[in-house]
């Protein structure tokens, strides 16, 4: 196994049944993500991203194909198992939710460790809150952040493992544009930074500009995968029809 | 995981409340009922008339064995009130070497009501001998205090008798409200914990953290629980002091075990509904989980619905089981055939839901325009959610429904049975009783038609499985048919003399009797006779299920059918009161012995309508998200109002239509089979409760949360999370 690869699918189905009805939502995806990058997964709204994010993340289980993450294939991995690896290994950022109620800021980063048990990185921890600025509102509710200052704290949740990858799905789906700008440069930050592997799903050509590369799907295939290019050639090339 | 529990509990403080109040109710209720079954169990009489005699011997309980369908013999105890002894039993053990003293008590024709005996302790097993083989009881040590008959003993019998017929179907309804309870307040917690297993918690963690939550709040109730059983066992012990149910000075056992019982069997109850919620909960993949989460999941499985369809048939065929049986035996079956209903539905109830949203669309349109469209909508969108609720209201008019009305109709049918029967226009009593020779003088009087001496006393019959005691009536049959009218439906009384009796249809078909058949059975001193069955009458609620013919010995009461011009010579014999103020006396003697039967229904419906409510201010308050959206989407707050009103006469429609047929079947059912009329009496008192009772739960569990959470600008609600 390449060790320069954090995460890699190979031959990716997934068919849902709807009413009887089967529905294809991924039609056979090879892909590889290089650690340290910075991928975005873009494509018309059914065409597969959000659910190859799911069965990559290990939090759906592919009908077919394999997938690894670092060098560990979790198609054999028991539910407990696959829990453990997501918890160790994979941060996550969802476009909203992202966080307990009920716990403050701090326990919310924290919770992660706290269910594995293990000792937090505190110096790592530190570096990763700082970097977010949240120091002044660890013990605040989420409730009483802004929606932008939610998503910093599911960042720096999704980082505080030291992950092999944090997958985002719409990070900024719901947020003004402004405060979008200012998550994805965080997240871009994330990359140059700590050296650290992002893979998101979005359906906005400027977010997506924040990435090394973009990976485009539609009905269930990758129909391009274009290096960094530029949010206009993005908008470009997505409104191109795509023959399945 | 303790910690993070009390965490995520604090932050929904509705639902935990909710379970805490029907967990802490079942605490209550379960530790006043077991302090008082334990009390009953754990008496023992003090010796008073024999505390002086070290052995008595006495007859206070036959023992009956029974041969079972598979050979097995099993053996049942039951008391005996009027128990006596052969007399010359003293004689025989005077003569035992020992022996300083005998004393047979309350001799009367060859019989004793107890002999007690001055003894060393080594003559005693020779006593006991002698005693077993008379077929009588000896008592030494403790144990005399059973040979006296006393209140207490009365009362220990109640105890016991009231809470294991009670505690049963108690234990079933606190099963019922907890898990479903439970289960809800999972169910609304479910994005927390998808979320939680997204990101960091594996399956047995989140079954752990859910379980841990059940068990603290477990824990909590026991504190509010134990003191309100406390409360609540102290109130009942002094109402049923002050009406007569129990002696003042009888001993109630310290609560501490009862307590620990009820704490044990309430968190056993929530721990495990909690790990049955979890389950569903941990096996659904993370990201099913939270996609789906704003969407109620799809309805029950097809297991629950197969399961749902056989209860509901089992509850069906149960009808007419329930219809073809007599007796006892019908009302057991009518009992059980009410809890197979309510737990079909509560298997059926999303399905249920989901056909009456569909057959009360069109009513709810027209009524409600626009608001009764979303009203439909949503109660067919939820119909899985509003299950929980579904089940509580039905169970709640179901069970109140039938049994508080069950227990009307059988005084009712008790009094009507008296007044239609009784012929005679006085009666007379006398403190010492009547002799024989009265009732001959009685008769000589100038005005007086005919009289009656009765004799109220109870025998004990062999029912299907063992044996249980009958209200007797001990009479005169010379002018029977002149003073008492007993409708008689086969045979006649004609043939009532020595060696024969008459019975209710009940007793008849309780214990397989026929005219012309042998009856197995004692009387209340305990002499085992066969009689033959000459007559078999309709009103036995009225006149007791036995009829003995007695002519001669002491009567408890004359009733005598004049011209009306004989009460002065009356007067001669003893308190002289006419037929109608023996009846009203009648009725109110039943209220003061149907007072505990209904305090133990008014407890299981108040708290099956506790459960109603909660379920349904649990599931109000989870809406406020949703009726913010629908305000943001241009529905004003009225409109929302509305739609919550149509939504509530859609489910408590539902709810009292499917409760109100399950009443009326089991109502039935018993009904028929103890009175024989198939239109059971529902008082009009009873219809408002039920409705008035059923509306002020919806306004007060449902209207108001949601005014409530109306007053909230939707922006901000529309935020929060659900």
């Amino acid at each position: 196994m390449n060790d320069m690869l954090a995460v890699r699918v190979e031959g990716l189905t997934r068919t849902y049944t709807t009413d009887g009805q089967p529905v294809t939502a991924l039609a056979g995806v090879d892909a590889a993500f290089a650690r340290g990058t910075f991928t975005a997964v873009m494509g018309p709204s059914g065409s597969g991203k959000s659910t190859l994010l799911q069965t990559a993340a290990g939090l759906d289980r592919p009908s077919s194909g394999r997938v690894w993450v670092g060098d560990t294939e979790l198609s054999k991995l028991s539910e407990t198992k696959l829990t453990e690896l997501r918890r160790d290994r994979i941060g996550f950022v969802f476009q909203s939710f992202n966080l307990i109620g009920a716990l403050t800021v701090e326990e919310n980063i924290l919770l992660p460790s706290k269910l594995s048990g293990e000792k937090p990185d505190w110096h790592w921890l530190g570096s990763v809150i700082e970097r977010v600025g949240l120091t002044n509102r660890l013990t605040h509710r989420p409730a009483q952040l802004s929606g932008g200052q939610q998503q910093r704290v599911a960042i720096a949740r999704a980082l505080a493992v030291r992950p092999d990858v944090v997958f985002a799905d719409e990070p900024t789906g719901a947020l003004d544009t402004e405060t979008a700008a200012e998550v994805l440069a965080l997240l871009r930050s994330m990359v140059d930074e700590f050296g650290q592997t992002v893979v998101m799903v979005t359906h906005d050509p400027v977010a997506a500009s924040y990435a090394d590369r973009v990976l485009v799907l539609a009905d269930g295939r990758i129909v391009r995968d274009l290096p960094q290019v530029g949010a206009e050639k993005i908008a470009e090339v997505l409104a191109t029809r795509w023959k399945a | 995981m303790i910690k993070l529990a009390m965490r995520l509990l604090r932050q929904r403080p509705g639902t935990s409340i909710a379970t805490l109040v029907a967990l802490a109710g079942g605490v209550m209720i379960l530790m006043s009922l077991a302090v008082f079954v334990q009390s009953g169990l754990q008496f023992k009489p003090e010796p008073k008339q024999f505390a002086a005699a070290d052995v008595v011997v006495a007859h206070r309980h036959i023992t009956v064995s029974t041969k079972e369908f598979d050979g097995e013999t099993t053996t049942s105890e039951v008391p005996l009130p009027e128990g006596t002894v052969p007399a010359g039993l003293a004689d025989q053990i005077r003569a035992l070497p020992g022996v300083t003293d005998v004393q047979a008590v309350g001799v009367q024709g060859g019989r004793a009501s107890a002999i007690a005996i001055k003894a060393p302790a080594g003559t005693h097993a020779a006593i006991d001998k002698l005693a077993t083989e008379a077929g009588v009881e000896s008592y030494a040590g403790d144990e005399r205090g059973w040979a006296e008959w006393s209140t207490s003993i009365e009362a220990r019998s109640l105890l016991v008798e009231a809470g294991s017929a009670f505690g049963g179907y108690v234990v079933l309804l606190i099963v019922f409200v907890v898990a479903g309870t439970v289960g809800l307040s999972v169910r609304h917690r479910r994005r927390d914990l998808a979320l939680l297993r997204a990101v960091a918690a594996t399956p047995s963690q989140v079954r752990r953290l859910v379980v841990a939550e059940a068990a603290v709040v477990g824990l909590a109730s026991a504190v509010i629980g134990v003191p309100a059983g406390l409360w609540a066992t102290h109130w009942t012990h002094d109402q049923m002091v002050a009406r007569g149910f129990l002696p003042a000075d009888f001993p109630i056992v310290n609560p501490a075990l009862g307590a620990v019982v009820a704490i044990a069997l309430t968190m056993g109850v929530a721990v495990l509904a909690a790990r049955i919620a979890a389950r569903r909960v941990a096996r659904i993949r993370p990201a099913e989980a939270l996609g789906e989460i704003a969407v109620e999941p799809p309805k029950g499985g097809r297991i629950r619905l197969a399961f749902g369809l056989l209860t509901l048939a089992g509850a069906g065929v149960s009808v007419f089981f329930a219809a073809g049986l007599s007796g006892t035996a019908a009302l057991a079956a009518a009992i059980g055939m009410l809890y197979l209903f309510v737990m079909a539905i509560a298997l059926l109830a999303p399905w249920v839901n989901g056909f009456a949203a569909r057959v009360l669309a069109p009513v709810l349109r027209t009524v409600w325009g626009v608001s009764g469209d979303l009203a439909v909508a949503n109660l067919r969108a939820n119909a899985k959610g509003m299950s929980a609720v579904l089940s509580a209201l039905v169970l709640s008019v179901g069970f109140g429904g039938s049994v508080w009305f069950l227990q009307d109709n059988l005084q009712r049918q008790t009094v009507a049975q008296s007044r239609d029967g009784m012929l005679a226009d006085r009666v007379v009593t006398a403190p010492r009783g009547l002799t024989a020779a009265s009732v001959a003088k009685v008769r000589q009087i100038p005005g007086v038609e005919a009289a009656t001496g009765v004799r109220r006393t109870s025998v004990v019959v062999r029912i299907f499985d063992g044996a249980e005691p009958a209200v007797a009536r001990a009479a005169d049959p010379a002018q029977l048919a002149s003073t008492m009218d007993l409708k008689v439906r086969e045979g006649s009384l004609a043939g009532l003399t020595d060696g024969t009796i008459a019975v209710s249809a009940l007793q008849a078909s309780s214990s397989s009797w026929k005219v012309g058949d042998t009856a197995d059975m004692w009387l209340a001193d305990g002499t085992p006779v066969k009689p033959r069955v000459v007559a078999i009458y309709d009103r036995g609620l009225g006149f007791g299920d036995v009829l003995l013919p007695q002519s001669g010995g002491t009567y408890d009461e004359l009733l005598v059918r004049t011209r009306g011009n004989a009460d002065q010579p009356l007067a001669a014999f003893g308190t002289v009161t006419t037929a109608g103020q023996l009846t009203g006396q009648l009725s109110r003697d039943l209220a003061v012995s149907a007072w505990l039967n209904k305090l133990l229904i008014t407890v299981m419906v108040g708290y099956a309508a506790l459960a109603a409510g909660n379920t349904m201010v649990m599931a109000a308050l989870a809406r406020s998200r949703e009726l913010a959206l629908l305000r943001l989407a241009g529905v004003t707050r009225r409109q929302v109002r509305r739609m919550v009103n149509a939504e509530q006469v859609g489910l408590l429609g539902t709810a009292l239509t499917v409760g109100a047929a399950i009443a009326a079947a089991t109502l039935i059912a018993v009904v028929h089979a103890l009175t024989g009329t198939f239109l059971p009496y529902i008082p009009p008192l009873g219809w408002v409760i039920v409705l008035g009772g059923t509306t002020a739960l919806a306004l007060v569990t449902t209207i108001l949360p949601v005014s409530r959470l109306l007053r909230t600008p939707p922006v901000r609600a529309a935020g929060t999370k659900e």
